[in-house]
């Protein structure tokens, strides 16, 4: 008889304390721990005095325009990054190097342009050839990362490619330094873009505008492109499914190398923004960016184009607004020192609320 | 079971490992035996014996690879000078110390503290090491080599180092001792440059990084400034890799300071020249000699013109004769090129104050050996006085500061005294100060 | 056409060459000898593209699903002409440069040295310098082919005495000194003027590596088969090569402070700090699976939680040496608590992170790393742990009078806790815990389906992982004696990750050949000190292009990674056997 009744089961009881939604509980009180730290800092900030450290409206509102300006830049770089997690689900850790490539590549040109007087004879001309060169570069380098070190592997399991990345980032980064040397090099910038503009009443730096300008144009012409070209269209696809795109007809490994160079020609203008911006080029110049960009295109939503620019823009705030905002109300000295363990610890909390990043789901995908 | 296997293999690893441990021989056991005078068996520490025909054999802990390698090259360089003109003249032939040849060893310090305690341990471990020139940067000193060669009572002593904190007394290892400046002393003569009558500051800002040497200098700025009657309006640390100073600088211009002090390194250095020339245009930038540098002159341009830049005063050095008309062209000849940074003539005075205490401890055996105690030379070094080095005179405190007088001349921008610098590159304010001076 | 085949792999090679002598590989060791007066290193790095050109070339292809064996003489004419190829490419570089004029190159890429110039043409005029170059070159393939093609008994021997010859050129540092403590005589073998190995020594090294291989070759499988009846394993039976090796590796692991003196010992020091790391993280990344790039975060942890707790002092100018937290107890009572403290942490902050997914956690992972860093180094945390400044006066985690911070005794430390984290290592990989790893990292949706609660598991593998980071961490602040931020960089992170993938995520003899390989290396060969991250860089990509189980693979890793192309291997030998024809599927879907 025993062999033939099937096994029991027993219900399986949670007690009282297992049955407790912990999950959402935690999430209440951290939420209200966070919004209690940022709305106490903020209030002791603004109260404060001019005498004990309190800003005045002129500081936050140049804040506030350093912040974009800043986060312009990060948005250009963060495209290059959410495209190519849309396409192949893996994050392009050395994509920055590509970034440093463009700009790195193209001072040679500035430097001599400037030299030659050129640069400030024919702004535009020389720009355009001197951003050629930098997307020339940028390309490049993007296309020879795909084609040796990411294609190989397409099919291995997740850690695989991304481990591969950050052995490339290493590696480009160290290739520059042993070309051009660990020196820091100064770009030269035309005295068109030297300083300020006033626009709307408040002064904004020429450069810091150009930069602005151009990344909303970058960006706009780029979801022009995503939408209504068929590579754009092909790219979608891919990203959605590649292999029934491939089934399709698409040729799946054109529409990768395409995304790629899209991305680099983005890095590319990001870098020459961004040298114009510092007049400064170093081996290690794509390394914080990148960081900085990659955590926008999460903090976003990785895989959309507003999600990487959204992200860039508020990393580019956050660094300039959150620790004179926060902080300084709880009498921490030298409140910049920690602002990037502040936008770390910002990303934490929004994938703690939102796993999909700010205009993601809501949901963390599994797999 | 295969498993037991591994796991008898795992516990008599570890046990394995602590009886060897307790059996392993200290490195470098100290030297022993020989001469008279002096008992090289029982005095502590012990002697160094020099065979008859052997060198005498000099260490030098200096960073020689990478972005810093200018600095450590260039002591390098001062020290085989050294060596080459104990027979009194600079002929690129070697001289002699007391009929022995001297020989250089030299290790790579990295200018970070694992860098130190790997140099240190090479030299500490070589029981031919009579002493060591060293370390480039006070980072490898601080705790990691001087304690290494200190523990083995090898004398480190430093053409380069300006941390405060090395000879700090709470800090200080009996066997340190340096010819480079303390910065206390540069900090407390840019405060007083500040307060004085050519820029008559109210208020001060500061900008430190994340490196040890800057922490130094802001320090004793911000206490000789305040100590003055001055105001400190505000005191940021940045990253030295970081490019957008901009919203430090509008913060730090809130308090509309009259004067903002960052001595950090070029590239961050030279960043900042350039965004606060935008955002604090009436604030007067004065820098150190870790921004003293053509780069900087070279890609700031026109920013730079009006930076102030507080450096040891070379020009002291340049009307010394000996200086101008015999280093400096050996140095040329030798190296093809001028000195590389500013440190060459403290390293050089190092180790000639290093040869005389040897002349003056080392015990001649009779057949031709020596045997130098050392701690004897220790003491030798620490009781230099009145010594006159390329540097200026150098008398040694007990507490390592043997750059007793220190002239620390500002110089302003672009009259920098480096490659690239226009128009008078002469100190536009110099002042002398020593240790009993400073806070 | 083959052909086109062999003239691009030529130019990748040639391309190659030109990139080695931009980045300074060539032009700047001219002078490092490694046999006799010579094979110099800048000598290498110019024919070794070639040769690899040369080896590829003759390697038989996978075409339609067959294996073409290359014919001798195609062979030989394949590996020459990728040969000539990229010594053609390369030799057009060099007379473009001299051309354009060296010094003017030099204003962008600074390694155009008169040096490197000068090296590359052989100390000729521009002409026949190239030509030399292309025959070089041309030389260097076919020898590459020559050893591809040759059959299995003579390649493996020839290339095993290459290649213990090169590392023994290469450790001309570490082994003569091994050698003199030893007390026997090393003139023979190390060349007192060149500094590198003579011919004659580089000649009997060879000799006896390739004895060695023929040996294996021989009796190998036989000692495999005893060895497995022997052992009465079930499982995989371990060759005789790496039993031996393995074996050897221990022995010299225990040896060698005493054999080769306190310098190389430090140095080997710091090799056991980094192989506990390894070992820590191998937990994290190897048996769970989970992408962290931020480890620092653990090492810094359990270093300044150390010092904070055995007394340390603050090095800062201006401020009371005491920190404000402070306690004075004996290494030994503290480090339970650094590492009760660093699970503590990791279950904290792992929470709410490790569910989501694995690029995101990578991305989170190293932003905690660099929260660290950047807290360690903030004038906020100054009373606490120093800012830039640090800490001094760690203990030097002494028992009674025996004290550890001596090179040597300290390496029998590290190497004692290392194999306790081996230890424990090992005992969970076999565990139910490590099982349930396992299955959580094969197919995340499939174990938790089974029940397996994936978020508890990784939080137990951070948690685990984190407190062996901090031990590492702890003995890193005995080790140096005194701390300062700059040694707690992401690079940090990226360099034990390295270490672990280097050596084979999942396998702790893995962990600590990356460890040797990775943190040895460099702090032996001080000359190549600022190429340390490039061939980081290029290792890495590498090891995951090529050989994702790294090299000295967990079987079941390896077995995961290479999922695919073992099928395929297994049809191809299917194939080659004759139980599969090699055509697709028939139109019907039956196979014959």
């Amino acid at each position: 008889m025993a062999g033939t009744e099937a096994p029991r089961v027993e219900a399986v009881r949670l007690s009282r304390f297992e049955q407790l939604p912990w999950r959402r509980i935690i999430l209440i009180i951290l939420g209200i721990v966070v919004i209690g730290v940022v709305g106490v800092g903020a209030t002791r900030t603004l109260t404060l005095g001019k005498a004990e450290g309190g800003y005045s409206a002129g500081a936050w509102r140049d804040f506030v325009v350093q912040g974009t300006a800043q986060g312009a830049i990060y948005a250009m770089i963060a495209l290059g990054y959410s495209l190519v997690y849309g396409i192949l689900r893996m994050i392009n850790f050395a994509h920055g190097e590509v970034f440093m490539a463009g700009s790195f590549g193209s001072f040679f040109f500035a430097d001599a342009y400037e030299k030659s007087g050129f640069l400030d004879r024919d702004p535009i001309l020389a720009l355009a050839i001197v951003t050629a060169v930098a997307i020339g570069v940028s390309v490049g380098t993007a296309v020879l990362l795909e084609r040796l070190a990411y294609r190989p592997l397409r099919n291995a399991p997740r850690l695989v490619p991304l481990i591969t990345a950050i052995g490339a980032s290493l590696f480009l980064q160290n290739t520059f330094r042993g070309f051009f040397g660990p020196q820091p090099y100064g770009y030269p910038k035309p005295v068109v873009l030297a300083g300020n503009i006033t626009v709307l009443g408040v002064p904004v730096q020429r450069i810091q505008l150009l930069v602005l300008v151009v990344a909303v144009i970058c960006m706009t012409v780029l979801q022009w492109f995503v939408s209504t070209t068929t590579t754009g269209r092909s790219m979608r696809a891919v990203a959605q499914d590649r292999e029934i795109a491939s089934l399709m007809g698409i040729n799946v490994d054109r529409v990768i190398v395409t995304t790629f160079v899209i991305g680099g020609v983005l890095a590319g203008i990001a870098g020459v923004l961004y040298s114009l911006t510092f007049e400064q080029v170093q081996f290690t110049m794509g390394f914080k960016p990148g960081i900085a960009a990659f955590t926008a295109a999460v903090l976003g939503g990785i895989g959309s184009i507003g999600g990487a620019a959204l992200g860039g823009f508020v990393i580019g705030l956050l660094q300039a607004v959150g620790p004179p905002l926060i902080l300084t109300g709880f009498g921490i000295p030298s409140v910049f020192s920690l602002k990037d363990a502040f936008v770390f610890l910002v990303l934490v909390l929004v994938l703690v609320f939102r796993p999909g990043g700010l205009l993601g789901t809501g949901e963390a995908e599994k797999v | 079971m295969k498993h037991r296997r591994w796991f008898k293999a795992f516990a008599l690893l570890a046990v394995l490992s602590v009886v060897a441990a307790a059996c392993a021989n200290d490195s470098g056991g100290g030297g022993g035996g020989g001469g008279g005078g002096v008992d090289c068996a029982t005095v502590e520490f012990g002697c160094v014996e020099v065979g008859a025909d052997e060198a005498i054999n000099l260490g030098a802990a200096q960073v020689i690879s990478g972005a810093d390698a200018t600095l450590g090259q260039d002591q390098v360089n001062a020290l085989e000078l050294a060596l080459d003109h104990l027979d009194g003249t600079f002929d690129q032939k070697d001289g002699t110390l007391l009929d022995h040849p001297v020989k250089l060893t030299t290790e790579d310090e990295l200018c970070s503290a694992e860098g130190g305690q790997t140099a240190g341990t090479a030299l500490a471990a070589d029981a031919s090491i009579v002493a060591v020139i060293g370390t480039s940067c006070s980072s490898a000193a601080l705790g990691v080599a001087d304690k290494l060669l200190g523990d083995k009572g090898i004398l480190l002593i430093s053409g380069s180092n300006t941390s405060p904190a090395l000879t700090d007394p709470a800090l200080h290892n009996p066997f340190y001792a340096r010819t480079a400046h303390n910065d206390r002393i540069q900090g407390a003569i840019v405060a007083e440059f500040a307060l004085g009558a050519d820029l008559g500051a109210k208020t001060a800002a500061t900008i430190a990084d994340e490196s040890p040497y800057t922490q130094g200098l802001v320090g004793a700025f911000e206490a000789n400034f305040e100590a003055g009657g001055g105001t400190l309006t505000g005191s940021e640390q940045v990253d030295s890799e970081d490019t957008d100073f901009k919203p430090v600088l509008r913060s730090l211009a809130e308090q509309k300071p009259d004067v903002l002090y960052f001595p950090i390194f070029v590239a961050a250095c030279t960043l900042i020249i350039k965004q606060a020339a935008e955002i604090m245009p009436d604030t007067t930038l004065i820098v150190s000699d870790g921004c003293l540098s053509s780069d900087t002159l070279k890609n700031a341009g026109k920013a730079a013109d009006g930076v102030w830049a507080s450096s040891p005063d070379l020009s002291a050095f340049q009307t010394n004769e000996f200086y101008s008309g015999e280093f400096i062209p050996a140095y040329q000849a030798a190296f093809g090129s001028d000195p590389l940074s500013v440190f060459h003539a403290h390293a050089y005075d190092a180790a000639n104050v290093v040869f005389e205490a040897i002349k003056k401890v080392a015990i001649d055996n009779g057949d031709g050996s020596l045997s130098i105690p050392r701690q004897a030379l220790r003491d030798a070094v620490f009781a230099t006085s009145g010594y006159k080095g390329v540097t200026g005179t150098i008398t040694c405190l007990p507490t390592g500061d043997c750059a007793t007088d220190v002239t620390i001349g500002m110089f302003l921008g672009p009259g920098w005294p480096v490659e690239g610098g226009k128009g008078d590159t002469t100190a536009k304010y110099t002042d002398t100060k020593s240790l009993d001076d400073v806070l | 056409m083959a052909a086109s085949r062999w003239v691009r792999m030529g130019a990748a090679a040639g391309v190659v060459t030109i990139f080695l002598a931009l980045v300074g590989l060539i032009g700047g060791f001219t002078d490092v000898y490694l046999i006799g007066d010579q094979i110099v290193f800048a000598g290498l790095m110019l024919v070794l593209p070639a040769f690899v050109a040369g080896l590829v070339a003759a390697a038989p292809r996978v075409e339609g699903g067959e294996r073409h064996e290359m014919q001798l003489s195609e062979a030989m004419k394949a590996a020459a002409v990728a040969g000539a190829v990229a010594g053609v490419t390369f030799a057009l570089a060099v007379v473009l440069a001299d051309w354009i004029g060296a010094e003017r190159i030099r204003t962008v890429f600074l390694n155009v040295s008169p040096q490197l110039m000068e090296f590359v043409n052989f100390g000729q005029a521009t002409g026949p310098g190239a030509l030399i170059i292309v025959a070089i070159s041309a030389l260097a393939g076919v020898i590459g082919g020559a050893l591809r093609v040759a059959p299995r008994s003579v390649r493996r021997p020839v290339t095993a005495a290459v290649m213990v010859t090169l590392v023994f050129g290469f450790l001309q540092r570490v082994i003569p000194i091994a050698l003199d403590q030893l007390k026997l005589e090393r003139d023979w073998l190390y060349s007192p003027e060149f500094d590198g190995l003579t011919w004659i020594g580089a000649v009997v090294v060879g000799a006896v590596a390739a004895g060695f291989s023929v040996l294996n070759a021989r009796f190998g499988e036989r000692l495999r088969g005893g060895l497995a009846r022997a052992g009465g394993q079930s499982g995989p039976a371990i060759s005789p090569a790496r039993l031996v090796a393995g074996l050897v590796g221990l022995a010299l692991l225990l040896v060698a402070p005493l054999l080769l003196g306190s310098v190389i010992s430090e140095v080997l020091g710091t090799v056991m700090v980094f192989a506990l790391l390894g070992v820590g993280l191998n937990i994290v990344v190897g048996y769970a699976g989970l992408l962290d790039l931020g480890y620092v975060f653990f090492f810094a942890l359990g270093a300044y939680s150390l010092a904070l707790l055995t007394g340390a002092t603050l090095n800062a100018y201006g401020i009371p040496p005491e920190p404000v937290i402070s306690g004075h107890l004996n290494f030994y009572v503290a480090i339970p608590i650094v590492m009760v403290i660093a699970a503590a942490a990791g279950a904290l902050v792992g929470a709410p992170v490790l569910r989501l997914r694995g690029d995101y956690l990578a991305l989170v992972t190293l932003g905690l790393g660099e929260m660290v860093t950047v807290l360690v180094g903030s004038p906020w945390l100054v009373p606490l742990v120093g800012g830039p400044s640090g800490m001094r006066g760690i203990t030097d985690a002494a028992i009674g009078g025996l004290a550890f911070r001596d090179p040597q005794r300290f390496y029998y430390l590290a190497l004692a806790f290392v194999g306790l984290a081996a230890f424990i290592s090992w005992r969970l990989a076999t565990s139910r815990i490590g099982r349930a790893w396992t299955a959580m990292r094969e197919d995340e949706q499939t174990a938790d389906a089974m029940g397996i609660s994936t978020t508890r598991f990784k939080l137990l593998a951070f948690a685990i992982g984190g407190a062996i980071g901090s031990l590492g961490g702890a003995l890193f602040a005995v080790k140096i004696g005194s701390l300062t931020p700059a040694s707690f960089q992401v690079l940090v992170s990226i360099q034990v990750l390295g270490l672990v993938i280097l050596g084979g995520m999942g396998s702790i003899p893995g962990v600590i050949v990356g460890a040797l390989v990775l943190v040895g290396l460099p702090g032996l060969l001080r000359e190549f000190e600022e190429y340390r991250f490039l061939a980081y860089g290029a290792a890495v990509v590498a090891v995951m292009v090529l050989r994702p189980q790294g090299l000295v693979p967990n079987v079941r890793r390896s077995r995961e990674l290479q999922d695919e192309e073992r099928a395929q291997d297994e049809w191809a030998k299917a194939v080659e056997e004759g139980e599969t024809s090699p055509e697709i599927a028939t139109a019907s879907g039956a196979t014959t």
